[in-house]
């Protein structure tokens, strides 16, 4: 952890704080206020763009702890995504169960899904595990499809609000909390994990697997918990995101959202807790920016000039960063720390 | 005299000097009464499989747009005029067919002050059922599957028949040229996706064998397929089938159909089969794209008058708009028909509501309680099958389904059936 010119660790737990110093624990304290403020005086508009965003980061975390810490990089994360939100969504729905119960299930399905699908990842690594997570995207989607006494198939399933005490999280302010709190205690999680045992073997898979065998790191049992945790993420994200539409239909996880959570690391930065926030923040509100700019721009150019935009300004932004920034905007947001830590001193 | 006199040039003078003050002060006949804005449009899908539809319905809405807001006239051939006061404006966005960005688009046009609200299909509108039912926001759809919207009915409302009264409009057709002694026999055929798997219900399957055909069975094909589905088709010829009743959008039913005329099998080829579609496949599409030979026998319900139809008042007014507006730049899809039908229901519902309510009340309940759920027999001017009709209770607008066939090369009306209101329980 950096600190400020003049400030120094005199312990290991100082040395292995996240928050060292007051002033980062009165920023954390004001952020954190800020946030939770934010249904006091934002529209419920930009509530809704702040609980989407919120969902988008925690299922961005765990593709973070997948492709970011481990390397196993994976184009499924939407497909883990709806078996979370259909486990949750069929256990509501069909069997009455309470939201609280579901979503740990929706957690822990989603996790088994992906320990499944991640049994490939020790014989096959790079191209060729792209290609096995995209086929668990489809094989998830055919299978929620033919389930449809179950699952609804293509009608889809309504799904219960989250309810706890007789309060139904039905205004957008109270989903808002809902998410923002798994937010934090996700992004919480994300952050010490990746200091832990595991994190560390992780790392040393994705920096050079063989070395980490060498080493002793088991190779198989690391890169499975790496999927498991990720698609546990996934899972949660999965089940916030249909009790929030109050409806589960797999249009809602289309294969291109995997994509995009894997452009969204590579914006925010790989490897990085902060980065998967960055990410998610930067290209959802992108995503704001072009739907707003669309109609202005069809007005002014052309009336066709608005459509894909939104594709192509995603895919320009990831180019870009993939070109000038390829390690995001976390180390951006490193780089503005290093200048505030030796300033007034410059490099 | 003198005083008279006098007296007469003091009033006069009075007169005079009260004059400006009564020409100041506001009179009832003289002020104009305030203008008000009101928004018509809403999610609209350019990116992705729907662009093509999606650029065509917003052109429709501008036009219309643009002529209530010049003529302040509903329709040609209708007599209802619209407030003078009120001027309308098209508020849209490119939800690119994806769930989150058409939550977070609504919810900003709905801040925005819209009254009604178009989703562009189906997935967007599932997604958005329970908040738009929440909000008791009137909005009529480019959708036209999921059963599941209408049972129990919200507020998304169809302006053209759904898939399954589509097909049961098809079934019944078929059954009405039938000369053979045995039962026909049918299977669905239809892209694996959801609004194509939204016919394969038990209401269907029972219509079916309610009005006497034998049902065989169902194959999927790609929504859009990589290679020709002849596996498909080749079970529908070894299991003898009929009728073979189809979702499928245009890029899937195209190769399809050339697949099955390449393996005999047609309404005049070795194999007699007929394939029923339901509206996506439209025929004005199907048809210039196919050619007479391949598109010949082919039957879509649903769907709307070609562009060339002049005769169909709602077509000529088509035309109209676009010599009027954009000249060099005719939107040629059919698509142009449905958004323009859009465009009218949703104006009309802000006019029925303005009838009810002062406009600077209205609200979205309003909207719809005086203005969806009051419109009987909206003309559409021969666009939709019958004219549109909505009320708490009945979201599907018409009343009957048309449908067509193409013939050596030409879309041949073959006549409406009723709605058989085939939902999914």
């Amino acid at each position: 952890m950096g600190l400020p010119s003049g400030t120094f660790n005199q312990s290991y737990g100082q040395d292995m704080a996240i928050f060292r110093t007051r002033t980062h624990w009165v920023m954390l304290l004001a952020f954190l206020i800020f946030l939770f403020a934010c249904p006091l005086f934002f529209s419920d508009r930009i509530l809704t763009i702040l609980t989407i965003i919120g969902i988008t980061i925690i299922s961005v975390h765990g593709l973070n702890i997948l492709t970011g810490y481990c390397g196993q990089i994976s184009l499924g994360h939407a497909g883990f995504m709806a078996v979370g939100a259909y486990t949750s969504a069929v256990l509501t729905a069909k069997l009455d169960w309470s939201f609280w119960a579901a979503l740990p299930c929706a957690a822990l399905a989603a996790g088994m899904v992906g320990l499944l699908f991640g049994l490939p990842s020790l014989r096959i690594k790079g191209f060729y595990l792209i290609m096995a997570t995209i086929a668990a995207h489809f094989i998830i989607m055919w299978v929620i499809l033919q389930l449809y006494s179950v699952t609804g198939g293509g009608n889809g399933l309504a799904v219960p609000r989250p309810e706890i005490g007789g309060f139904v999280f039905k205004s957008k302010g109270s989903y808002f909390y809902l998410v923002l709190i798994i937010a934090c205690l996700g992004t919480f999680f994300a952050k010490n994990l990746v200091r832990t045992r595991a994190g560390r073997a992780f790392i040393a898979i994705r920096d050079n697997d063989l070395a980490a065998e060498v080493m002793g790191v088991n190779l198989l049992s690391y890169k499975l918990l790496a999927f498991f945790i990720g698609c546990v993420y996934a899972g949660v994200a999965g089940s916030l995101l249909v009790h929030y539409f109050a409806f589960a239909t797999v249009d809602q996880f289309p294969f291109m959202n995997s994509v995009w959570y894997l452009g969204m690391l590579i914006v925010g930065g790989m490897g990085s807790t902060a980065g998967a926030i960055f990410g998610a923040v930067s290209l959802k509100l992108l995503d704001e920016l072009v739907t707003i700019v669309g109609p202005i721009l069809s007005a002014a150019v052309a009336p066709q000039a608005a459509a894909s935009l939104g594709l192509i300004m995603r895919g320009l932004v990831i180019i870009i960063f993939l070109i000038f920034e390829p390690r995001g905007l976390a180390h951006r947001w490193q780089m503005v720390k290093a200048y505030y830590r030796l300033w007034p001193f410059s490099h | 005299m003198t005083k008279i006199k006098w007296l007469f040039i003091a009033s006069m003078i009075i007169m005079l000097l009260a004059m400006p003050l009564f020409a100041a002060c506001p009179g009832e006949e003289t002020t104009p009464p305030p203008e008000y804005t009101l928004y018509v449009g809403g999610g609209m899908s350019l990116t992705g499989a729907y662009a093509e539809d999606s650029a065509a319905v917003l052109a429709a809405i501008e036009d219309y747009v643009q002529y209530v807001n010049e003529t302040k006239m509903m329709a040609p051939w209708r007599s209802e005029t619209f407030p003078d006061n009120v001027t309308l404006e098209v508020l849209w966005r490119d939800d690119e067919l994806n769930v989150e960005k058409a939550l977070t688009i609504y919810e900003e046009l709905k801040a925005k002050g819209m009254l009604v609200y178009r989703t562009s299909g189906s997935s967007t509108a599932l997604a958005l059922m329970d908040r738009l039912n929440e909000d008791r926001m009137g909005s009529p759809s480019a959708l036209v599957s999921g059963p599941y919207l209408l049972s129990p009915p919200k507020t998304c409302l169809t302006i053209y028949p759904i898939y399954t009264d589509d097909l049961a409009a098809i079934a019944d057709w078929f059954l009405e040229n039938w000369t053979e002694d045995r039962a026909p026999r049918v299977a669905y055929l239809t892209a694996d996706y959801p609004p194509g798997k939204s016919i394969l219900i038990p209401e269907m399957d029972a219509y079916l064998e309610s009005i006497g055909y034998e049902l065989v069975g169902t194959q999927l094909v790609p929504l859009v397929p990589t290679s020709p589905p002849t596996t498909q088709l080749l079970w529908l010829k070894e299991n003898k089938v009929d009728l073979a009743l189809c979702w499928m959008i245009n890029p899937g039913s195209q190769p399809t159909i050339k697949e099955a005329v390449r393996l005999g099998m047609g309404t005049n080829l070795d194999y007699k089969i007929t394939f029923g579609l339901a509206a996506p496949s439209h025929l004005p599409v199907f048809v210039p794209a196919m050619g007479a030979e391949l598109s010949e026998g082919v039957v879509v319900a649903g769907s709307y008058p070609p562009l060339d139809d002049l005769a169909t008042p709602g077509v000529a007014f088509c035309n109209d708009l676009q010599e009027m507006y954009h000249p060099n730049d005719m939107v040629t899809h059919v698509m142009y028909e449905a958004g323009l039908v859009e465009a009218m229901v949703q104006v009309e519902a802000l006019r029925l509501a303005m009838l009810e309510m002062p406009v600077e009340d209205l609200t979205p309940v309003d909207v719809l309680d005086f203005g969806f759920f009051k419109i009987t027999d909206l003309d559409t001017g021969g666009l939709s099958s019958t004219p549109l009709s909505y009320s708490s209770g009945n979201v599907e607008g018409v009343d009957e389904v048309r449908v067509d066939q193409a013939l050596n090369g030409k879309i041949v009306k073959q006549g409406t059936w009723p709605l058989r209101h085939l939902y999914a329980q």
